[in-house]
């Protein structure tokens, strides 16, 4: 090389470590992200909502047959319940076994952000697409039978939320533990357990015992009765141990759905 | 202060019985492109993985901008912009949107990204697209252009290291060389460039140094002129033979010319000569064809991929031949395209 020639040599000076970004900007714009991907299938879920309602409130009724006014008051406050149960244990799964297989799921979780904040941006959006359902089964209640509700809001709101939550959390570590195929297939048989074979839109009394008590630690009844208790006031109100149950179910779904977030395989 | 931003060390990983990461050496300095190959299943992918704290090695050391990414893979993540070789999730977003979410979660300012988005939208020739929302099942923006957006969102905030793993799939010619000079303009400015690739030809217009992975291993390392090993002056010859014809190189002792690398990918041999040995190298091949020995020949400079050929067909191979390399069909030779003009 002769001593004329210049050669230009590329920047040698590192970037530094880049500062971590604001846990409410990440929390924004994961949510905006998040729901810009379900945003545009919003009034479909919410019309699938209203067509379920209907198909359990009057379709329920027919199979009853003659629906006095207690047995329909009973289907038409458990319906918000199942709607929830669908949304979190169905439609989450479907949604994160879906991430999974395309390849979203591992994109979201080699960005910069804190992991759990994934789960907190889609926790959001779900609750979002999932509460509409409970004034779409009131309404179609109303619409059939002509029931007269007795809100009692704080309840109604509370539960509507560690209900939500609960649905999703639980819906999202199945989706996380099961191979997507097997959490597509396993959200299709917890449809079918909520809605027959869980006293959400029937009494309690109509089962056996054992059955009874297996649904006293399982999510849906005391669910169903916390929410119902929020619709109807007047009746025994919240019950704690409901609620202890829901929490631990919630704490349940958050910790493994995080664990598979976090952890390095 | 080192220029190390991405320091790999004696990295193993299994799946089982299966070791797709052994033992592998890497380094990327601050101002540098460099080139990961391999075939598919090399373990590229894998070593992407434990860059970004996906997967966790089983033994050997990552650091990141001085980060020890084994030890801390969440800043680690700060430290790494990454195009995965999926596309990035962006149904319901422009390619506007996405680059600025991108942005927005590496702590840009909104001015900031949305100058920056501008710019790059130029400079990848986007701006038709820039508005236009990506729906659901692949509808409203082709695969090119989400992969040109990808891209953006990998290289819209200045970050150390930047992990790109097959930038250019489904990308059209000219925005390839835009994306090319991109590339090249974010290590002048200071990035390191991890450019994970099974395009030789494309690689190796862009990179200041390779590492070529086969079977979880390093099997060579270098800049591309060192890889080359032959000189700017050698030439490739290559043979197209005939199906299940009779290789005519083969011995290489009763070549004609004296050859410094032999290759065999299915059909086609690459014989690297001098270009002293062009004439003599091109008679012997024209008369293989008159005598329809050989179907057709092309000559032109030797390239990266002979190399690149020939270390893994070795690797494949497990041993080398009296300075010549034969392997059948080792490699995917679909996946290169071809440089050269067919005589």
């Amino acid at each position: 090389m002769s001593e004329a020639t210049v050669v230009a040599t590329p920047t040698r000076v590192p970037r530094a470590v880049p500062p971590r970004t604001g846990l409410w900007t990440t929390y924004a714009t994961l949510l905006r992200w998040t729901m810009a991907q379900i945003g545009a299938i919003l009034p479909l879920i919410i019309l699938i909502q209203a067509l379920l309602a209907a198909g359990i409130i009057v379709g329920f009724g027919f199979l009853i047959g003659d629906v006095n006014s207690p047995a329909a008051q009973f289907l038409s406050t458990g319906t918000p319940t199942v709607l929830l149960m669908v949304i979190g244990l169905v439609m989450v799964p479907q949604g994160v076994a879906q991430a999974r297989t395309s390849g979203t799921f591992t994109y979201q979780r080699a960005l910069p952000v804190p992991r759990p904040l994934l789960l907190l941006a889609d926790l959001t959006v779900w609750l979002v697409v999932a509460l509409p359902g409970i004034p779409v089964a009131v309404f179609v209640a109303w619409l059939r039978y002509d029931l007269s509700y007795s809100f009692d809001w704080p309840l109604l709101v509370a539960a509507s939320v560690l209900t939500a939550v609960v649905a999703t959390a639980v819906g999202y570590a199945v989706a996380v533990l099961l191979p997507p195929l097997l959490a597509q297939l396993a959200s299709q048989v917890l449809v079918f357990f909520v809605m027959l074979f869980s006293p959400i839109t029937f009494p309690e009394s109509q089962l056996p015992d054992w059955f009874r008590a297996v649904h006293d630690v399982l999510p849906f009844r005391p669910a169903a009765d916390l929410l119902r208790a929020g619709l109807v006031s007047g009746g025994q109100g919240a019950n704690w141990q409901d609620l202890a149950v829901l929490t631990v179910w919630c704490l349940l779904g958050l910790t493994i759905s995080v664990r598979a977030l976090v952890r390095r395989s | 202060m080192s220029d190390v931003v991405l320091e790999v060390e004696n990295l193993t990983r299994r799946f089982g019985p299966v070791i797709a990461n052994d033992g592998v050496d890497l380094r990327v300095r601050a101002g540098e492109v460099v080139g990961l190959l391999g075939h598919n299943g090399a373990g590229k992918t894998t070593l992407v993985s434990q860059i970004v704290g996906l997967l966790k090695p089983d033994a050997g050391a990552i650091r990141v901008a001085g980060v020890d990414a084994v030890a801390d893979p969440a800043t680690a993540r700060r430290c790494v912009a990454l195009q995965t070789q999926s596309q990035a999730p962006m149904d319901g977003l422009t390619p506007r949107t996405a680059i600025e979410v991108a942005g927005r979660l590496r702590g840009m300012s909104k001015a900031a990204v949305a100058a920056a988005a501008r710019t790059l939208a130029e400079d990848l020739d986007l701006h038709e697209w820039l508005d236009r929302r990506a729906l659901p099942d692949g509808r409203g923006l082709s695969g090119g252009v989400r992969r040109l957006t990808a891209f953006a969102m990998a290289a819209v905030a200045p970050v150390p290291l930047i992990v790109l793993d097959e930038p250019t799939n489904d990308v059209d010619a000219a925005r390839r060389r835009r994306l090319w000079d991109i590339v090249r303009r974010l290590g002048d400015e200071g990035a390191g460039v991890l450019l994970v690739t099974h395009n030789v030809v494309e690689a190796e217009r862009v990179v200041d140094e390779l590492v070529v992975l086969d079977h979880g291993k390093v099997v060579a390392a270098g800049s591309p002129s060192r890889l080359r090993g032959t000189g700017d002056h050698a030439l490739r010859l290559e043979l197209w033979l005939h199906p299940d014809g009779a290789d005519p190189s083969d011995p290489s002792g009763a070549l004609p010319i004296p050859v410094a690398r032999r290759v065999r990918v299915g059909r086609r041999v690459l014989l690297t000569l001098g270009s002293a040995d062009a004439e003599a190298a091109v008679a012997w091949a024209a008369t293989l064809r008159e005598s329809r020995r050989i179907e057709e020949y092309t000559l032109g400079p030797a390239t990266l991929e002979d190399v690149y050929l020939a270390v893994t067909a070795e690797a494949a191979a497990g041993a080398t031949t009296a300075g010549a390399t034969t392997a059948a069909a080792a490699t995917d030779a679909a996946d290169i395209p071809e440089r050269t003009a067919r005589v």
